[in-house]
């Protein structure tokens, strides 16, 4: 079996290859349609034009599209990504640096999100054909409605503004230090010793992961339900039933397995989803990932550094899909033995 | 002490506010080791018993008053917990749809293995060794490695053995079983219905076997209750009941039976259909009166008490000795007069599959059809026939269009129509068609019957006035035998019976020579198949087309074809005159087909369910051929 | 359709959203004549000022006033109709190219399904928020351009789902049988296979303008939105952000605006996904 899978993902990765060449081979297109002149962008606004000039010809501006597209992949294939023009440094160095921020970020708030969509999911199922079905349901598509940038803003107000319970800006509090080892801070300040800053971590941590999780564990949760509806209308079900099993070996040994497998597909593309949906919640709890570096570089027409930064969410984006199939595989009979 | 007794059981259904008895007034008696057949038509509550027996009705049914008996405990009075202990135990099930009814997620040692440590056995290896005793009991090979398998890379026949191995092994005291071979290939049924038998034997089980198919439960069957819209119309010993029916339902059902064997003759056909719960509101009186051909008016006012015509035979009918004077009616419609001009020539038909292949491995070619040639006369109906993966269906699909074939050629009355082409189209647009198998996808849901009926007049650049189309939908209606107010109804509003009737009326309306039936009767009642094969043989006699009949059911071939063409693997292994070749099957997948099916004769023997045969591994052509796996 | 809809009407979940959005809807269509000020009207020396109900309110400024001086109530009512035209274009034309490109895969199969298949893969395995700031950043700002983000970036989410269902209508004899009785490939599309999908397809617009409405003001909200002259509810949170403890109702305000939308939106998506399942109706009543 587990040659099966590694097969599998052998395969899904250079699939993605060629996705890859084309995702960022339309980012530099794009990118390419800007009104704004990178050249002039990165001389001192009294330059001459034939400074200017000169510098479109270094930087290589004044050659074909195609051309461009190629000396930057080979570049990039070499760990170059440029030099942002705003910042003046390497790009590739300023996601390296914000990367695993944003990566802390989004598996707090995966794991959220996968344990109230369950759960909820779960509860939503139990609460059938009671009279507090109509409420819950009607809940859950209220949920449904608030997205993670309003519930950034939301829990933002209420915990950090009104009621003062949590912090609501940065990391970590100021005043502390922030040890780099790995560049996970909640991992780096416990292989550090530092439990205050762990602590501090934890804290700055909450809000902005609750404001993801909360936002993309309702779609889990009505998956789950619906799910659990279809595979209750099976014969299976109904069989186990006159063998004598009880409701509650039913759904967690029959129902569960089987309803987690559309649940599972839908939580991985909503994970990819999640991952990018980071961005916004980074802005409006000013943490230091890999979205305030975007906005700052959108902001400022950077484009390599939002080269850089698109490449990078597809990438990891690619690779949350990847491990999605390979569970899928690996919890489905069907795909699992020819 | 009986094993299982019903008295005056009334299950009540509540539809539209009020309470409709879907099951009234069932007795039965059931001895301990005996097997006591339901058999009856769909809709009229047989497999409602088998769930009132484990108390687990649908939402809005309920039983309303009786008593149900297990072993001297009422059954209804037991507290749930009480009930829930007895089911998987002691009263064990054996479901229709077996590949259905198993967990897609688990595998068959995780099955057992679960059942049996409910059951109280301890210790895993114990269990281990249980279950694969009871796969090796019910004739599976290897059961070792099956323990390792999931349900979907077994067969429906190889499921079927497992649940029944499942329901065995608690040695239970009373098993249900639900129409339990309906599902599966004909070739099967007498091996799993022969195990059922033994395995009955070898346990002193009770067994309630619920059937729609008479000759069947006469064969198998100690005694026999025949229901009709949710009563037992009559009981009693099995061979007697129906040697000589005393109601006239039961003998009206057996002559609306196709017969394999005996001398070929019209079918009986009742009218209408049985009532729906809905319209057994309205009913007073006997529920079968609307459709009895020995009813008077005291059989309207009021529903006939039970009467015995013999010692243990049962009979709910005023009319109970003027039965057996019912009979079919004479003629042979069926008898053909085909020409010897050849409508459809077919030579040397192929076609293959590429399976698998990809970035990393190469296709693999799989022959769905091997060289089939044959040839079909304007006006003569030839049957097709095999089990399920023989390649019949992708024949149909090659001859339609709907599929390009890998090779040969396909001549219909002279013109080449092999590679499917817009000419292609247009050719087979006026001259074949095709009735498709499902009614329920065969209908587009959202069109009214006049629409469907005349949508060949859609087609194309052909633009039909509403006018012609109105008339044209009467035409059609009435030859189907449908009222004209159906134009306006929707699919969804029709019966099954119908809605076949609405696909023949399609498939005829631009006048076809040469009709494809894909499984048209297969999945129907068989008081509605009598009428459907009655219709097809008229509508021949009056329009005149050929048929290319695919079927898997032996005896509704050999009522209807004048030839048959049998299929297994992909080739045509014989064919000829349907009397020549059942009389005198070549081919051991023939012989295997015709074994299958009961006998019409109550009192004879059924060989394949009595000869003591090894198990048939599949790729056995006399066993049927497998399902191809992925 | 006649039997599915008047069914929807009936759902007490499809008139209420409906009513939340002709509600909204109307807003947006007359806001020259509700809204009390105009918009864009500053008046510095009423800087912040609370609802009308708090103290320090103005009767004037029944919702009070942002950072420069301008009326909330109207800046809302005026968002409205920004959230409601870009909701509508887009949703649209985001679904006539998806489900175009859905009939034409589903139905057809084989190296053209595969084409679009492999396009739709590769435009979703950029994540939306990224994409539609990516296009905006290079289209530029403004109410057609927000349009044509949202196009471009959901135009995938409307053809692969309506692909499935494609598929499964496919399958069914019906189609078959139409194609053997002479009907052209194009008949066949319109007459058996878009009645089939018409309802997923009104769903999935009703609940991609939720969607539309989300973007818009995340875009708004960043900066990239529909432009500054224009009043957006996201432009709206973005400035009350900086104000947050001074006047807090000028972030909730929006916030809510941005919920009953949304909410709205997709209350009615799913009470319509609900009623016109015909699926559920052809097994039996």
């Amino acid at each position: 079996m587990t040659s099966l899978v590694l097969k599998l993902i052998a395969r899904r990765l250079v699939a993605a290859i060629p996705i890859l060449l084309i995702v960022s081979a339309l980012l530099f297109c794009v990118l390419r349609l800007l009104p704004v002149d990178p050249a002039a962008m990165s001389l001192p606004p009294n330059a001459t034009i034939e400074e200017v000039e000169a510098q479109r010809r270094e930087m290589g501006l004044d050659k074909p599209l195609p051309q461009q597209y190629l000396i930057w992949l080979s570049a990039a294939l070499h760990g170059d990504f440029g030099r942002s023009i705003a910042l003046r440094r390497d790009a590739g160095a300023l996601v390296a640096a914000t990367l695993p921020a944003t990566i802390q970020l989004a598996g707090c708030a995966m794991a959220i999100a996968a344990i109230l969509g369950l759960g909820g999911g779960l509860l939503l199922f139990h609460l059938r054909g009671s009279a507090l079905e109509p409420v819950a349901d009607l809940a859950s598509i209220l949920l449904l409605s608030i997205p993670e940038f309003l519930w950034g803003l939301i829990l933002l107000f209420v915990f950090g503004v009104l009621l003062q319970w949590l912090p609501f800006t940065g990391q970590v509090s100021p005043g502390l230090p922030v040890p780099h080892v790995t560049g996970f801070l909640l991992l780096d300040s416990l292989l550090v010793g530092r439990l205050d800053v762990f602590f501090s971590a934890c804290r700055h941590l909450i809000l902005p992961a609750f404001a993801l999780g909360l936002a993309f564990s309702p779609t889990i949760m009505r998956v789950l339900r619906s799910s659990l509806f279809d595979v209750y209308l099976e014969d299976y079900i109904q069989q186990a039933r006159l063998r004598g099993l009880t409701e509650r070996q039913i759904l967690i040994g029959h129902a569960f397995k089987n309803a987690s497998l559309p649940t599972l597909t839908l939580a991985g593309v909503q994970f990819g989803i999640l991952f990018s949906g980071t961005l916004l919640v980074e802005v409006i709890y000013s943490y230091p990932g890999m979205g305030n570096l975007m906005v700052d570089a959108v902001r400022n027409a950077d484009l390599p550094l939002i080269q850089a930064i698109g490449l990078t969410y597809c990438v990891v984006v690619l690779l949350i899909n990847t491990a999605v199939d390979s569970l899928y595989v690996v919890f489905n009979p069907k795909l699992r033995v020819r | 002490m009986l094993a299982l007794e019903a008295k005056e059981l009334v299950v009540g259904a509540r539809i539209d506010g009020a309470t409709v008895p879907a099951i009234r007034a069932l007795s039965f008696a059931l001895e301990p080791g005996k097997i006591l057949g339901l058999v009856g038509e769909s809709g009229a509550g047989k497999s409602m018993v088998g769930r009132a027996i484990a108390q687990l009705l649908p939402a809005g049914f309920a039983i309303t008053s009786g008593s149900l008996t297990f072993e001297g405990n009422d059954l209804l009075q037991m507290p749930p917990a009480a009930r829930r202990a007895l089911l998987g135990r002691t009263i064990a099930f054996i479901p229709q749809a077996p590949m259905t009814s198993l967990n897609p997620a688990q595998t068959v040692g995780a099955l057992f293995d679960e059942h049996l440590a409910r059951l109280g056995e301890a210790r895993r290896s114990a269990r281990r060794d249980r279950a694969i005793a009871m796969l090796t009991a019910a004739r599976l090979p290897r059961a070792a490695e099956l323990l390792t398998q999931y349900p979907h890379q077994l067969s429906g026949g190889m499921c079927q053995r497992v649940l029944i191995a499942l329901a065995f092994s608690s040695n239970p005291r009373l098993v249900i079983a639900d129409e339990p071979t309906t599902a599966l290939d004909v070739t099967t049924h007498p091996p799993i219905l022969r195990l059922i038998a033994d395995m009955q034997r070898e346990h002193g089980t009770a067994v309630i076997f619920i059937t729609h198919d008479l000759r069947l439960a006469a064969q198998l069957c100690d005694q026999v209750t025949v229901m009709y819209a949710g009563r037992a119309v009559e009981s009693g010993p099995a061979r007697a009941v129906l040697a000589t029916p005393a109601h006239p339902y039961t003998r009206c059902l057996q002559l609306a039976n196709p017969s394999m064997r005996a001398e070929r003759r019209a079918l009986y056909v009742m009218p209408d259909q049985m009532p729906s719960l809905r319209q057994l509101r309205e009913l007073s009186g006997c529920h079968f009166a609307p459709r009895c051909p020995l009813v008077t008016d005291d059989c309207r006012r009021g529903e006939p008490a039970s009467v015995a015509v013999a010692p243990d035979h049962q009979v709910a009918c005023l009319r109970a000795r003027a039965t057996q004077v019912v009979a079919a009616p004479s003629g042979d419609l069926v008898a053909a007069k085909a020409s010897e001009r050849p409508l459809l020539q077919v030579e040397d038909l192929r076609k293959h599959y590429a399976i698998g292949g990809g970035l990393f491995a190469g296709a693999r070619s799989v022959a769905a059809v091997k060289q089939a040639s044959f040839s079909i006369a304007a006006n003569e109906f030839v049957a097709l026939v095999g089990e399920s993966g023989s390649g019949k269906s992708t024949i149909a699909k090659m001859l339609v269009g709907l599929e390009p074939p890998s090779g040969g050629t396909i001549r219909l009355d002279g013109e080449d129509l092999t590679a499917p082409s817009s000419r292609t189209s247009a050719l087979r647009a006026t001259r074949l068609q095709m009735v498709f198998q499902d009614p329920q996808s065969a209908l587009n849901p959202r069109r009214r019957v006049a629409s469907i009926v005349t949508q060949a007049m859609e087609a194309g650049s052909r633009h039909s006035s509403w006018d012609e189309r109105r008339a044209r939908t009467r035409e059609l209606l009435a030859e189907v035998g449908l009222a004209a107010d159906f134009g306006t109804r929707l699919p969804g509003q029709l019966s099954g019976g119908q809605r076949q009737r609405i696909n023949i009326a399609r498939a005829l309306c631009s006048l076809p020579k040469l009709l494809i039936a894909d499984e048209i009767v297969s999945g129907l009642d068989v008081s509605i198949q009598a009428q459907l094969l009655n219709l097809l043989a008229r509508l021949r006699a009056e329009l005149g087309f050929a048929m290319l009949f695919i079927s898997h059911d032996l005896s509704v071939v050999r009522h209807l074809c004048s030839r048959v063409l049998v299929m297994y693997g992909g080739e045509i292994v014989e064919q000829g005159p349907v009397e020549k070749v059942f009389a005198d099957p070549q081919h051991p997948h023939t012989q295997a087909l015709i074994s299958s099916v009961p006998p019409d004769d109550p009192e004879a023997k059924w060989a394949a369910l009595s000869s003591a045969v090894r198990p048939r591994e599949s790729g056995d052509p006399a066993a049927g051929f497998p399902l191809p796996r992925e | 359709m006649a039997g599915p809809l008047a069914r929807a009407l009936r759902s007490p979940r499809v008139l209420v959203a409906l009513a939340m959005v002709v509600g909204i809807a109307l807003c947006a269509i007359f806001a020259g004549s509700i809204a009390p000020h105009d918009p864009g009207d500053q008046n510095l020396l009423a800087i912040l000022s609370p609802p009308a109900w708090a103290d320090g309110g103005d009767r004037t400024y029944l919702l009070g006033t942002d950072s420069l001086g301008r009326d909330v109530l109207s800046r809302l009512i005026y968002g409205a109709r920004t959230a409601m035209l870009v909701a509508l274009f887009a949703s649209l034309c985001a679904m006539i190219i998806g489900a175009i490109l859905a009939h034409i895969a589903g139905y057809f199969g084989g190296a053209v399904d595969w084409l679009i298949g492999r396009a739709v893969d590769v435009w979703m395995s950029f994540p939306p928020v990224i994409l539609s700031l990516i296009l905006m950043v290079g289209l530029g700002t403004g109410l057609s351009k927000v349009i044509l983000a949202i196009v471009l970036v959901d135009w995938t989410r409307f053809c692969r789902v309506l692909r499935s269902e494609v598929l499964i209508v496919t399958r069914h004899d019906y189609v078959a049988a139409a194609r053997l009785l002479g009907f052209t490939h194009w008949q066949t599309i319109v007459r058996e296979i878009l009645p089939a999908t018409t309802p997923l397809l009104i769903t999935l617009v009703s609940l991609e303008m939720a969607i539309a409405v989300v973007v818009e003001a995340i875009l708004s909200f960043v900066g990239l939105g529909v432009g500054a002259d224009q009043p957006a509810w996201g432009q709206m949170i973005a400035d009350a952000r900086q104000y947050v403890y001074q006047s807090p109702w000028n972030l909730l305000l929006p916030i809510l605006a941005i919920f009953l939308a949304v909410t709205a939106f997709n209350l009615l998506g799913d009470g319509l996904r609900r009623t016109l399942d015909v699926r559920l109706a052809e097994t039996g009543h």
